[in-house]
Formats: C-alpha cells, sequence, structure tokens
C-alpha cells in the first residue's frame, strides 16, 4: 500500500538530514506502528506520507521516493490536497473545531463542495458510527464540539477524518494527551478500523504499539532500525538496540 | 535577648523603598486627577447644555446664532414653526404674552423652468435661497469665453438679413419676437479719388478699410488717442462704390470728411432689412452674434468672469414662490422660459405674541429671517455668533459616513494585507522589511497623511470623465464611443446649444465658436485631475493612516488562532484558502473586531488628514441631500461631496471663530457628545467580543 524506498528527508534544505535512507513496506488494511525516543523522526516520516511537511516552506524530500497505491506522491503532477482526501490524520493533540458536532465531522465534505443535507446527514452519521461516538452524542450534535471530553474529542476527530473515507489514516500520538480509558476507548475504535482502513500510528507507548499493531518500526536518531511483524519486534528483536529500548534500557 | 537576626542591615534600602513607592504612587495619582479635571470640565460644563437642548442638540444642524434686544412691544407676527424654534433656543422664560395662533395664507406661484445655463442676477440667487426644498441647485461659474449682455429697455433692432441668418444659426434663442422684413431703398455713391496723401481721422479711416479702396497707412497713432489724424497714401487714382454712411464720414461734400472727392454719383439700390425686438432682460450668446449687435447699440456687456448663474439641474425643476418675488423674477429676467405656471394658496400657522419687558433673544439664523418678514420685527441690537447655535447634526452624520468608508476600505485591505502577511507570505527579509516599514508608517504624523491625501487624492486620483477638467495631469482616452457629444454637458459648462439633433462634427463647431474649452469628443477618458475634497478622498486618507494599526492588530489574532485548526483543515484536503477561510479567520473574528473598533475610534476623532481632503466648516445640506442623479452616479456624487465631521467642527468652534459666552456651550457640548459617541462604540465592541468570544473559544 505504501512504499518508502530510501528516503531522506530535511527541513533546512538538505543541510542537516533528520531522516535517513528510510525504506519500508506499509501493508494494505493493517494498523503498522512507529516507535522510538522523541526526535528519532517517526512523526516526520508520518507528516511526509500525505505531505504535510509542504506546510514548511524549506523542507524537502533529498532522496528515494514515497509510493501511495503505486503513485510517487512528491511527483510533479500530484496535487497534495488531491492526496490528503485519501489520506486522513489523526493529530497528537485533539484539535476539533470550536463548531458544532455535526459542522466538525461535515466539514472535510463541506469543503469539497458537497452541501446537499440529505449526504451530509448520512454521512456524519455513519462516521460517528464508525468511530463509536454516535450513542453519545445523537441527541447534541447541534451542540459545540468542545463541551465534549477529550476522549469523546479525539474520537470526534477521527470521525472527521473517515467522513471523507480516506484509504489511509495516519496517526500522530493520538493518545498521548488522554487519560487510559478514553485511551482504551480509542485504541479500540483503532482495532475496529483497521477492517477498513491502512493504519499507521506513531506512538510513544510500546505497549500501545504491541497491543493494536500488526507490524512496528522502530527509530532511532532518523534511521530505521528495525522493522517488522509486531511480535516478533517484541519477543524476538533481532537488533541490540531495539531490544534495549524495548526493554526499557534507554529512551 | 539576642539581636534581631532579621534586622535590615542596611537602612538606607528602606528609605529607597519609601521613595520608589510614593514615586509610583504619585505618578499613577497625577494621572487620576488629570482625567478627572478633564471629564470632569467637560461634564461639568457639558452635561448642562446638553439638558438645555436636549434632542435639539443632535438633530439641527450647526447654525448661526443671533442675539437679538427686543423692546416690549406688541404684535409681532412669525410663522408658528419658527417661533417654536425660538423657544428651544431660549429655555430661559420669556416674557411673552397675548399668545394668539391663527392662519395667514399667502398667494404661491409655481412654475417649471428649464435646465441648462443662463445669465441672471441676483433674484436667481434668491430663488435658490428661499427653495432649498426643491432641491434648486445653482452654481455660480466662471466663464471666461462666455459673453453676455443686459437690455434695459424692450428694444427694437433692424438689422440686414445675412446678419440675421448668422444669429439664427449661433443663438435662435434671441428671437422670440415676431421677424417682419422691410425693403429700404438706399443710396449708394460713386467716387473717384486722386493719387495722393490724406490725412484722415481714425473713424473715416476704419470705414473706409471695409470698401475696396486700395490704400496703404503712412503714419499712425496709438489707440488710446482715437482721432488723432492718419496719413493715408492713395497709390493712384481710384473710383469706388460705397454706402452714403462711409461717403460722408471720410469725403470731403459736406466738410466733415477729409478726402477729395470728384465726379461723386448716386446709385440707389434696394436692401432686405428685417427687424426684431428684444425684450428687456440678460442675455448671453456667442461672440459672433455680439459682434452683429454691437454695431446696433447693444453694448451693455457684462464680463461673464463675474458669474453666471447656471441651472445646474438634470431635468426640469419645479419651483414655487411667493407672488410678488415671482413678479420680481420675472420683471428682471424677462429672458427665463418659464412653463407650467401655477397659482395656488398656501395656509401657514402664525402665532402672534407681545414681549412683555425688554429682554434679550437667541435665534438661529434661519429663524431670523423667517422673523424678519414680519415687518414690525425690530430688534433695538442684533449681534451674529457663528456656529453657536442649532446643534451637531451635520457634524456626526459627516464623521459617520467617513468612518464607514474609512473602515470598508480599510478593513478590506488590512484583512487582506494581514492574511496575506501571516498565512502567505515566504518568512524572510522582504516580509520582515515590509513588516518594519508598516510600524514605520504608524508613526507618520496625522498631519502628513493630510498633505499626502490632498495631493494624491484631492488633486491626482483618476476619474472616468467623457469630460476632463483643464486642471487635470494627465488624461488617457480609454474607448470612443461613436455618439454625438452629450449636448448637455456643453450646455452646462454656459453654452446654449438648442438643437440637439445637429451631428458630431457641427455641435463640435458650435462649441468651439462659442469658445468651449471643454467638450465632449466622444472618447472617455482616464483623468487624473482628483477626487476633489470629498469623503472619498478623506476616507482613503484616514484608511491609509489607519492600516497600520488594523494590519498589526489583524496579524496578532490570525496568530492566535492555533496552528492545529489550519493542520487540521489541510488534512482533511482543505486548499490554503479554504483553511483560512474556513478555519482561520473566524476565530480571528473577535481580534479583528477590536482592531476595528480601535480604528474607528482614532478615525473618528484624526482632524488632521480630513482637514485638507474632506471637512469643511459650513454645509448647508446632509451628505444624501442635493444629489439628483440616480442609480451608481448617484453613489458616486455621494461620495464626491464634502462633509461636516466632529473634530473638525470642534476644531472650528473652539480655535477658528470669535470666542462670546454664546460659543461655549457649542464647544462643550460638542465635546461631550463626541465622547459619548466614542464610549458608546467601543461599549458595543467589547459587548460583540464578548459574545462571540464565548461562542467560539477554544
Amino acid at each position: 500500500m505504501i512504499q518508502i524506498d530510501n528516503v531522506s528527508f530535511s527541513y533546512d534544505l538538505g543541510k542537516t538530514e533528520v531522516l535517513r535512507n528510510i525504506s519500508l513496506d506499509i501493508p494494505e488494511k493493517k494498523v503498522t506502528s512507529f516507535i522510538g525516543p522523541s526526535g528519532c523522526g517517526k512523526s516526520t516520516l508520518l507528516r511526509c506520507l500525505n505531505r504535510m511537511n509542504d506546510l514548511v516552506e524549506t523542507s524537502r524530500v533529498t532522496t528515494g521516493e514515497i509510493l501511495i497505491m503505486g503513485q510517487n506522491i512528491n511527483a510533479k503532477d500530484v496535487d497534495a490536497i488531491e492526496l490528503r482526501k485519501h489520506i486522513g490524520m489523526v493529530f497528537q493533540k485533539y484539535n476539533p473545531f470550536p463548531k458544532s458536532i455535526y459542522d466538525n465531522v461535515a466539514y472535510g465534505l463541506r469543503i469539497q463542495g458537497i452541501k446537499n443535507k440529505s449526504i451530509l446527514d448520512e454521512a456524519v452519521e455513519k462516521s460517528l458510527r464508525g468511530s463509536a461516538l454516535w450513542d453519545e452524542v445523537k441527541d447534541r450534535l447541534k451542540d459545540s464540539a468542545l463541551g465534549l471530553s477529550g476522549g469523546q474529542q479525539q474520537r470526534l476527530c477521527i470521525a472527521r477524518t473517515i467522513a471523507v473515507q480516506p484509504k489511509i489514516i495516519l496517526m500522530d500520538e493520538p493518545c498521548s494527551a488522554l487519560d487510559p480509558i478514553a485511551t482504551a476507548k480509542v485504541e479500540e475504535l483503532i482495532t475496529e478500523l483497521r477492517t477498513d482502513y491502512t493504519i499507521v500510528i506513531v506512538t510513544h507507548s510500546m505497549q500501545q504499539a504491541s497491543r493494536i499493531s500488526d507490524h512496528t518500526a522502530f527509530f532511532y536518531l532518523g534511521e530505521l532500525i528495525e522493522y517488522d511483524e509486531t511480535d516478533s519486534i517484541f519477543q524476538n528483536p533481532s537488533k541490540k538496540r531495539t531490544e534495549d529500548y524495548i526493554s526499557g534500557r534507554f529512551g | 535577648m539576642s539581636d534581631n537576626p532579621f534586622k535590615s542591615k542596611k537602612s538606607n534600602l528602606r528609605t529607597k523603598e519609601k521613595f520608589a513607592y510614593g514615586g509610583y504612587a504619585f505618578a499613577t495619582y497625577f494621572i487620576i486627577i488629570c482625567a478627572t479635571f478633564i471629564f470632569g470640565t467637560i461634564l461639568w460644563n457639558g452635561v448642562p447644555v446638553l439638558m438645555d437642548k436636549g434632542l435639539s442638540f443632535l438633530s439641527h444642524k450647526p447654525q448661526t446664532l443671533s442675539v437679538l434686544e427686543l423692546e416690549k412691544g406688541t404684535g409681532y407676527e412669525v410663522p408658528t414653526e419658527h417661533f417654536d424654534n425660538m423657544l428651544i433656543s431660549n429655555p430661559n422664560e420669556l416674557p411673552l404674552e397675548n399668545l394668539e395662533e391663527f392662519q395667514k395664507s399667502f398667494q404661491l406661484v409655481s412654475f417649471q423652468i428649464k435646465n441648462g445655463s443662463l445669465i441672471g442676477d441676483d433674484y436667481l440667487k434668491d430663488i435658490e435661497k428661499d427653495n432649498k426644498q426643491y432641491y434648486v441647485r445653482f452654481t455660480e461659474r466662471k466663464f471666461p469665453t462666455l459673453v453676455g449682455f443686459t437690455v434695459h429697455r424692450d428694444k427694437k433692432i433692424r438689422i440686414s438679413k445675412p446678419e440675421l441668418e448668422i444669429i439664427q444659426k449661433h443663438d435662435p434663442q434671441l428671437i422670440t419676437s415676431e421677424i417682419t422684413e422691410k425693403i429700404v431703398t438706399l443710396q449708394n455713391k460713386k467716387v473717384t479719388i486722386k493719387a495722393g496723401e490724406y490725412p484722415l481721422s481714425k473713424d473715416a479711416h476704419d470705414s473706409l478699410q471695409k470698401t475696396e479702396l486700395i490704400f496703404q497707412m503712412k503714419q499712425s497713432y496709438p489707440d488710446d488717442e482715437p482721432n488723432k489724424i492718419n496719413i493715408t497714401i492713395i497709390p493712384k487714382d481710384q473710383t469706388i462704390t460705397l454706402p452714403s454712411s462711409i461717403f460722408y464720414a471720410a469725403f470731403d461734400e459736406d466738410e466733415k470728411g477729409t478726402l477729395p472727392a470728384t465726379k461723386v454719383e448716386s446709385i440707389p439700390y434696394e436692401k432686405i432689412f428685417t427687424d426684431f425686438s428684444l425684450t428687456k432682460g440678460n442675455y448671453q450668446t456667442s461672440s459672433e452674434t455680439l459682434k452683429i449687435l454691437n454695431q446696433y447699440g447693444i453694448k451693455h456687456l457684462h464680463n461673464a468672469e463675474k458669474g453666471a448663474v447656471v441651472i445646474n439641474n438634470k431635468d426640469e425643476i419645479n419651483i414655487t414662490l411667493h407672488q410678488e418675488k415671482y413678479d420680481q423674477l420675472v420683471a428682471h429676467n424677462p429672458q427665463l422660459k418659464l412653463s407650467h405656471i401655477e397659482q395656488s394658496q398656501q395656509q401657514i400657522q402664525y402665532t402672534r405674541f407681545d414681549i412683555a419687558k425688554d429682554v434679550e433673544v437667541q435665534l438661529n439664523f434661519s429663524d431670523l429671517l423667517a422673523f424678519k418678514q414680519d415687518s414690525k420685527f425690530k430688534p433695538t441690537s442684533e449681534k451674529t455668533h457663528s456656529y453657536s447655535g442649532g446643534g451637531v447634526l451635520g457634524p456626526i452624520i459627516g464623521t459617520a459616513c467617513l468612518v464607514i468608508i474609512c473602515m470598508a476600505i480599510a478593513l478590506f485591505t488590512g484583512i487582506a494585507a494581514a492574511t496575506y502577511l501571516n498565512e502567505y507570505a515566504k518568512k524572510g527579509g522582504l516580509t520582515k522589511i515590509i513588516r518594519l516599514a508598516m510600524l514605520n508608517l504608524a508613526g507618520v504624523p496625522s498631519i502628513v497623511f493630510g498633505l499626502f491625501g490632498f495631493g494624491l487624492f484631492v488633486m491626482l486620483a483618476p476619474v472616468f470623465s467623457q469630460t476632463p477638467n483643464t486642471g487635470s495631469k494627465l488624461n488617457i482616452p480609454i474607448v470612443f464611443i461613436d455618439s454625438k457629444p452629450d449636448l448637455r454637458i456643453i450646455e452646462a459648462e454656459g453654452i446654449h446649444i438648442v438643437d440637439s439633433k445637429l451631428s458630431t462634427s457641427e455641435s463640435e463647431e458650435l462649441a468651439n465658436a462659442a469658445g468651449a474649452k471643454k467638450f465632449h469628443n466622444g472618447w472617455y477618458y482616464i483623468s487624473f485631475q482628483g477626487w476633489g475634497v470629498c469623503m472619498l478622498a478623506g476616507g482613503f486618507t484616514l484608511a491609509i493612516m489607519v492600516l497600520p494599526v488594523i494590519i498589526t492588530s489583524c496579524e496578532e489574532s490570525l496568530k492566535a488562532v492555533p496552528m492545529s485548526f489550519r493542520e487540521a483543515a489541510m488534512a482533511l484536503g482543505a486548499t490554503k484558502w479554504q483553511s483560512i477561510r474556513t478555519a482561520v479567520l473566524p476565530y480571528a473574528f473577535p481580534g479583528i473586531l477590536t482592531a476595528s473598533v480601535l480604528g474607528i475610534t482614532r478615525v473618528a476623532g484624526e482632524t488632521a488628514p480630513i482637514m485638507f481632503t474632506a471637512a469643511v466648516a459650513e454645509k448647508s445640506d446632509l451628505p444624501w441631500q442635493g444629489i439628483h442623479t440616480s442609480g451608481f452616479s448617484a453613489f458616486v456624487d455621494f461620495l464626491q461631496q464634502s462633509v461636516q465631521a466632529l473634530p473638525y467642527h470642534i476644531y472650528t468652534v473652539a480655535g477658528r471663530i470669535p470666542q462670546s459666552e454664546y460659543t461655549q456651550p457649542m464647544q462643550y457640548g460638542s465635546v461631550l457628545i463626541f465622547m459619548i459617541i466614542v464610549f458608546m462604540l467601543s461599549a458595543v465592541s467589547i459587548y460583540l467580543r464578548i459574545k462571540i468570544r464565548n461562542k467560539i473559544k477554544w
């Protein structure tokens, strides 16, 4: 689904590379997690996948290419806007707009120009059910999204993302601002979403990675150290550094 | 007990502490005392003014106040409306007696007057004065090339047919009476002149030049000594035929002229003359006509540069006058073509009153005029104090208009610029320079903006026009509309062209012949002639002045919107503009609102930038009054008016007119009203901001 081939990345026009020669294949309809200590480049790699790094003017993919569904996403004829419609993203700090719950979920469809109320209603309900939020909010769709609890807000952000029916969902530490109960709910949701979406998740919690992901990639100082099925990474790491990290000797 | 371990080691620290405390406290109380003094003075003096004048202060335009001393007297009769105004301007009780209301009826005459330009006398201006409510607008213009004449009593004129044809071509409006043709038998003289040198009077010389006689002038004298003798040389013997009048002026048959005539013969011939009469009145005409008429004794030229009265309305206008005024007008301006003359009666409520004892009365100037219509109204003394009567309606409206125009321009540009700087522009040297330049702009003194606005908007800004001003710096033709000239435009410039069926070239020829410098030639121009002193120029000047403030605070409020909103929108596939429009600007709105209110209060209070660009001390109309066009051009006309403005009004009443006890209430009243308006604006904005902020906070 996603093929990352020998990718190096720099935020300052190639002077310093924050990612070096990363190559990995992310399979379809599986959960893949990126783990590693802070500053290892896992979030940067994630943001390369939907070209969110374009927002930083001096950032460049210096070598290699990223193929998503067989297409090099940094090719000249790729429109980042179109790309992002297919690749949703959920952020570290839940960031619903200060609008109603309904408007939040409908946002992505509305900016695509869909105004038909029945289509929007249907999509909103489907997305909220899909993110297991429907029963909690169905009676107060017109209330402000900011009145929800943290976990609910994050699930609302997931609902907002799946409303535009992406193929891939990128999650940048989605549970780091949540309490354990909310985290459990979001994790449960991720497990459910696996059947329909390819999910890439960046996480600091190794337990979380081992609980929810099928594949795990371990990054260290801008390099991919090890990438394998989750079970083998956690139980039988082939690299010394991976072992040190997952057993808590550093990081 | 041992020594206190916490005892201060350095005692002078305590002294310093006390001084510091005292200093800070002094500074604070100083400010508070100053503020209390300022607000106290304004409130102390202003509130009684507002209490006295009440709502009339807000609903009346500034007026000249007349202070009259009335002797104990009886039977004043004035229109009730003006009597009521007197009661408002004199809150202290007047010793009035024997009040009585009654109806008085007037004979009125209504008529229509054709639009166009005409040279009239002061009676025309009287109509303007008396007919504000009919929106009769005359303007006094200077027409350097326009000539006119006055006929003091009805005059019969007899001219030759070719001359009549010239008049009919150029000034058909002159010939209103019946034309009678007459065939007259005249005598021509045939005379032979011998070659030689002859002294000749100037008159004789001038008339001889019109004949076919060939001669040279040897010596002549300056024109200012008219009857000096010229020496004329006839190169060889010549025989000429010439009209009797010239003959007698030049030849010596009965010892009038000086040329020796031989072989004189009389030759009778027939000539067609036309008679018509000119009615008493003022006329304007082309120079050709005038040349002809000059020969027939119409010499009462008035130089049009003194000012002609032009009726500037686009269509025919209806005017109603009192019978006597109408009679005066017609008597003095018979050339006016009035139509639809109707007579009617008007009933006006009058009040009759007596004054019980000598008293001082304050009257607005307009009321004074109405009072003076009563022939018995004779005050013992009369003093006027400009701007001390009436209210501040004009300045309030003017300031409101200026603020609205300015903020429309400033917010549109400011938000756009802030969005560009904060969202689009690359973070680099150029952006930094732009930002620095903008901050510097905020520090430019406002008088400099005023002068800049005067130079740019008042004098230079481009306008679309078919008839650019002669003062225009540059005219760029844009579109050619192949049509004949708009004759109304030619007319408005003082040249009267009657036949609107003329072709383009004929009209141009006519306009040229009459000396029009400016006429529509089928082209539309962008003319860099400036907008003049008007609201639009003032609004733009104020907008430029306030832009740095607006841009800076808009940028701040854009920065305050979390980056995550932009990211969320972008990650959902929004374009940059979509994400700004839906996920940034709405949440920056409260901040932008604050910025705009800061801007409004600053703009409303500025005097210097509008002094040269928009504000006038006196204007009798509110901005929307006296616009005769419709649609878009009405909007343009509206924007192209000068206005009164509150700060400028305060400056005028406080600093530019002679001070007296009567001007003071107006000063304090205006200032208090101004402050109340500014406070109210701030209050509304704070309320709005809190409301919106509660609705959309994150």
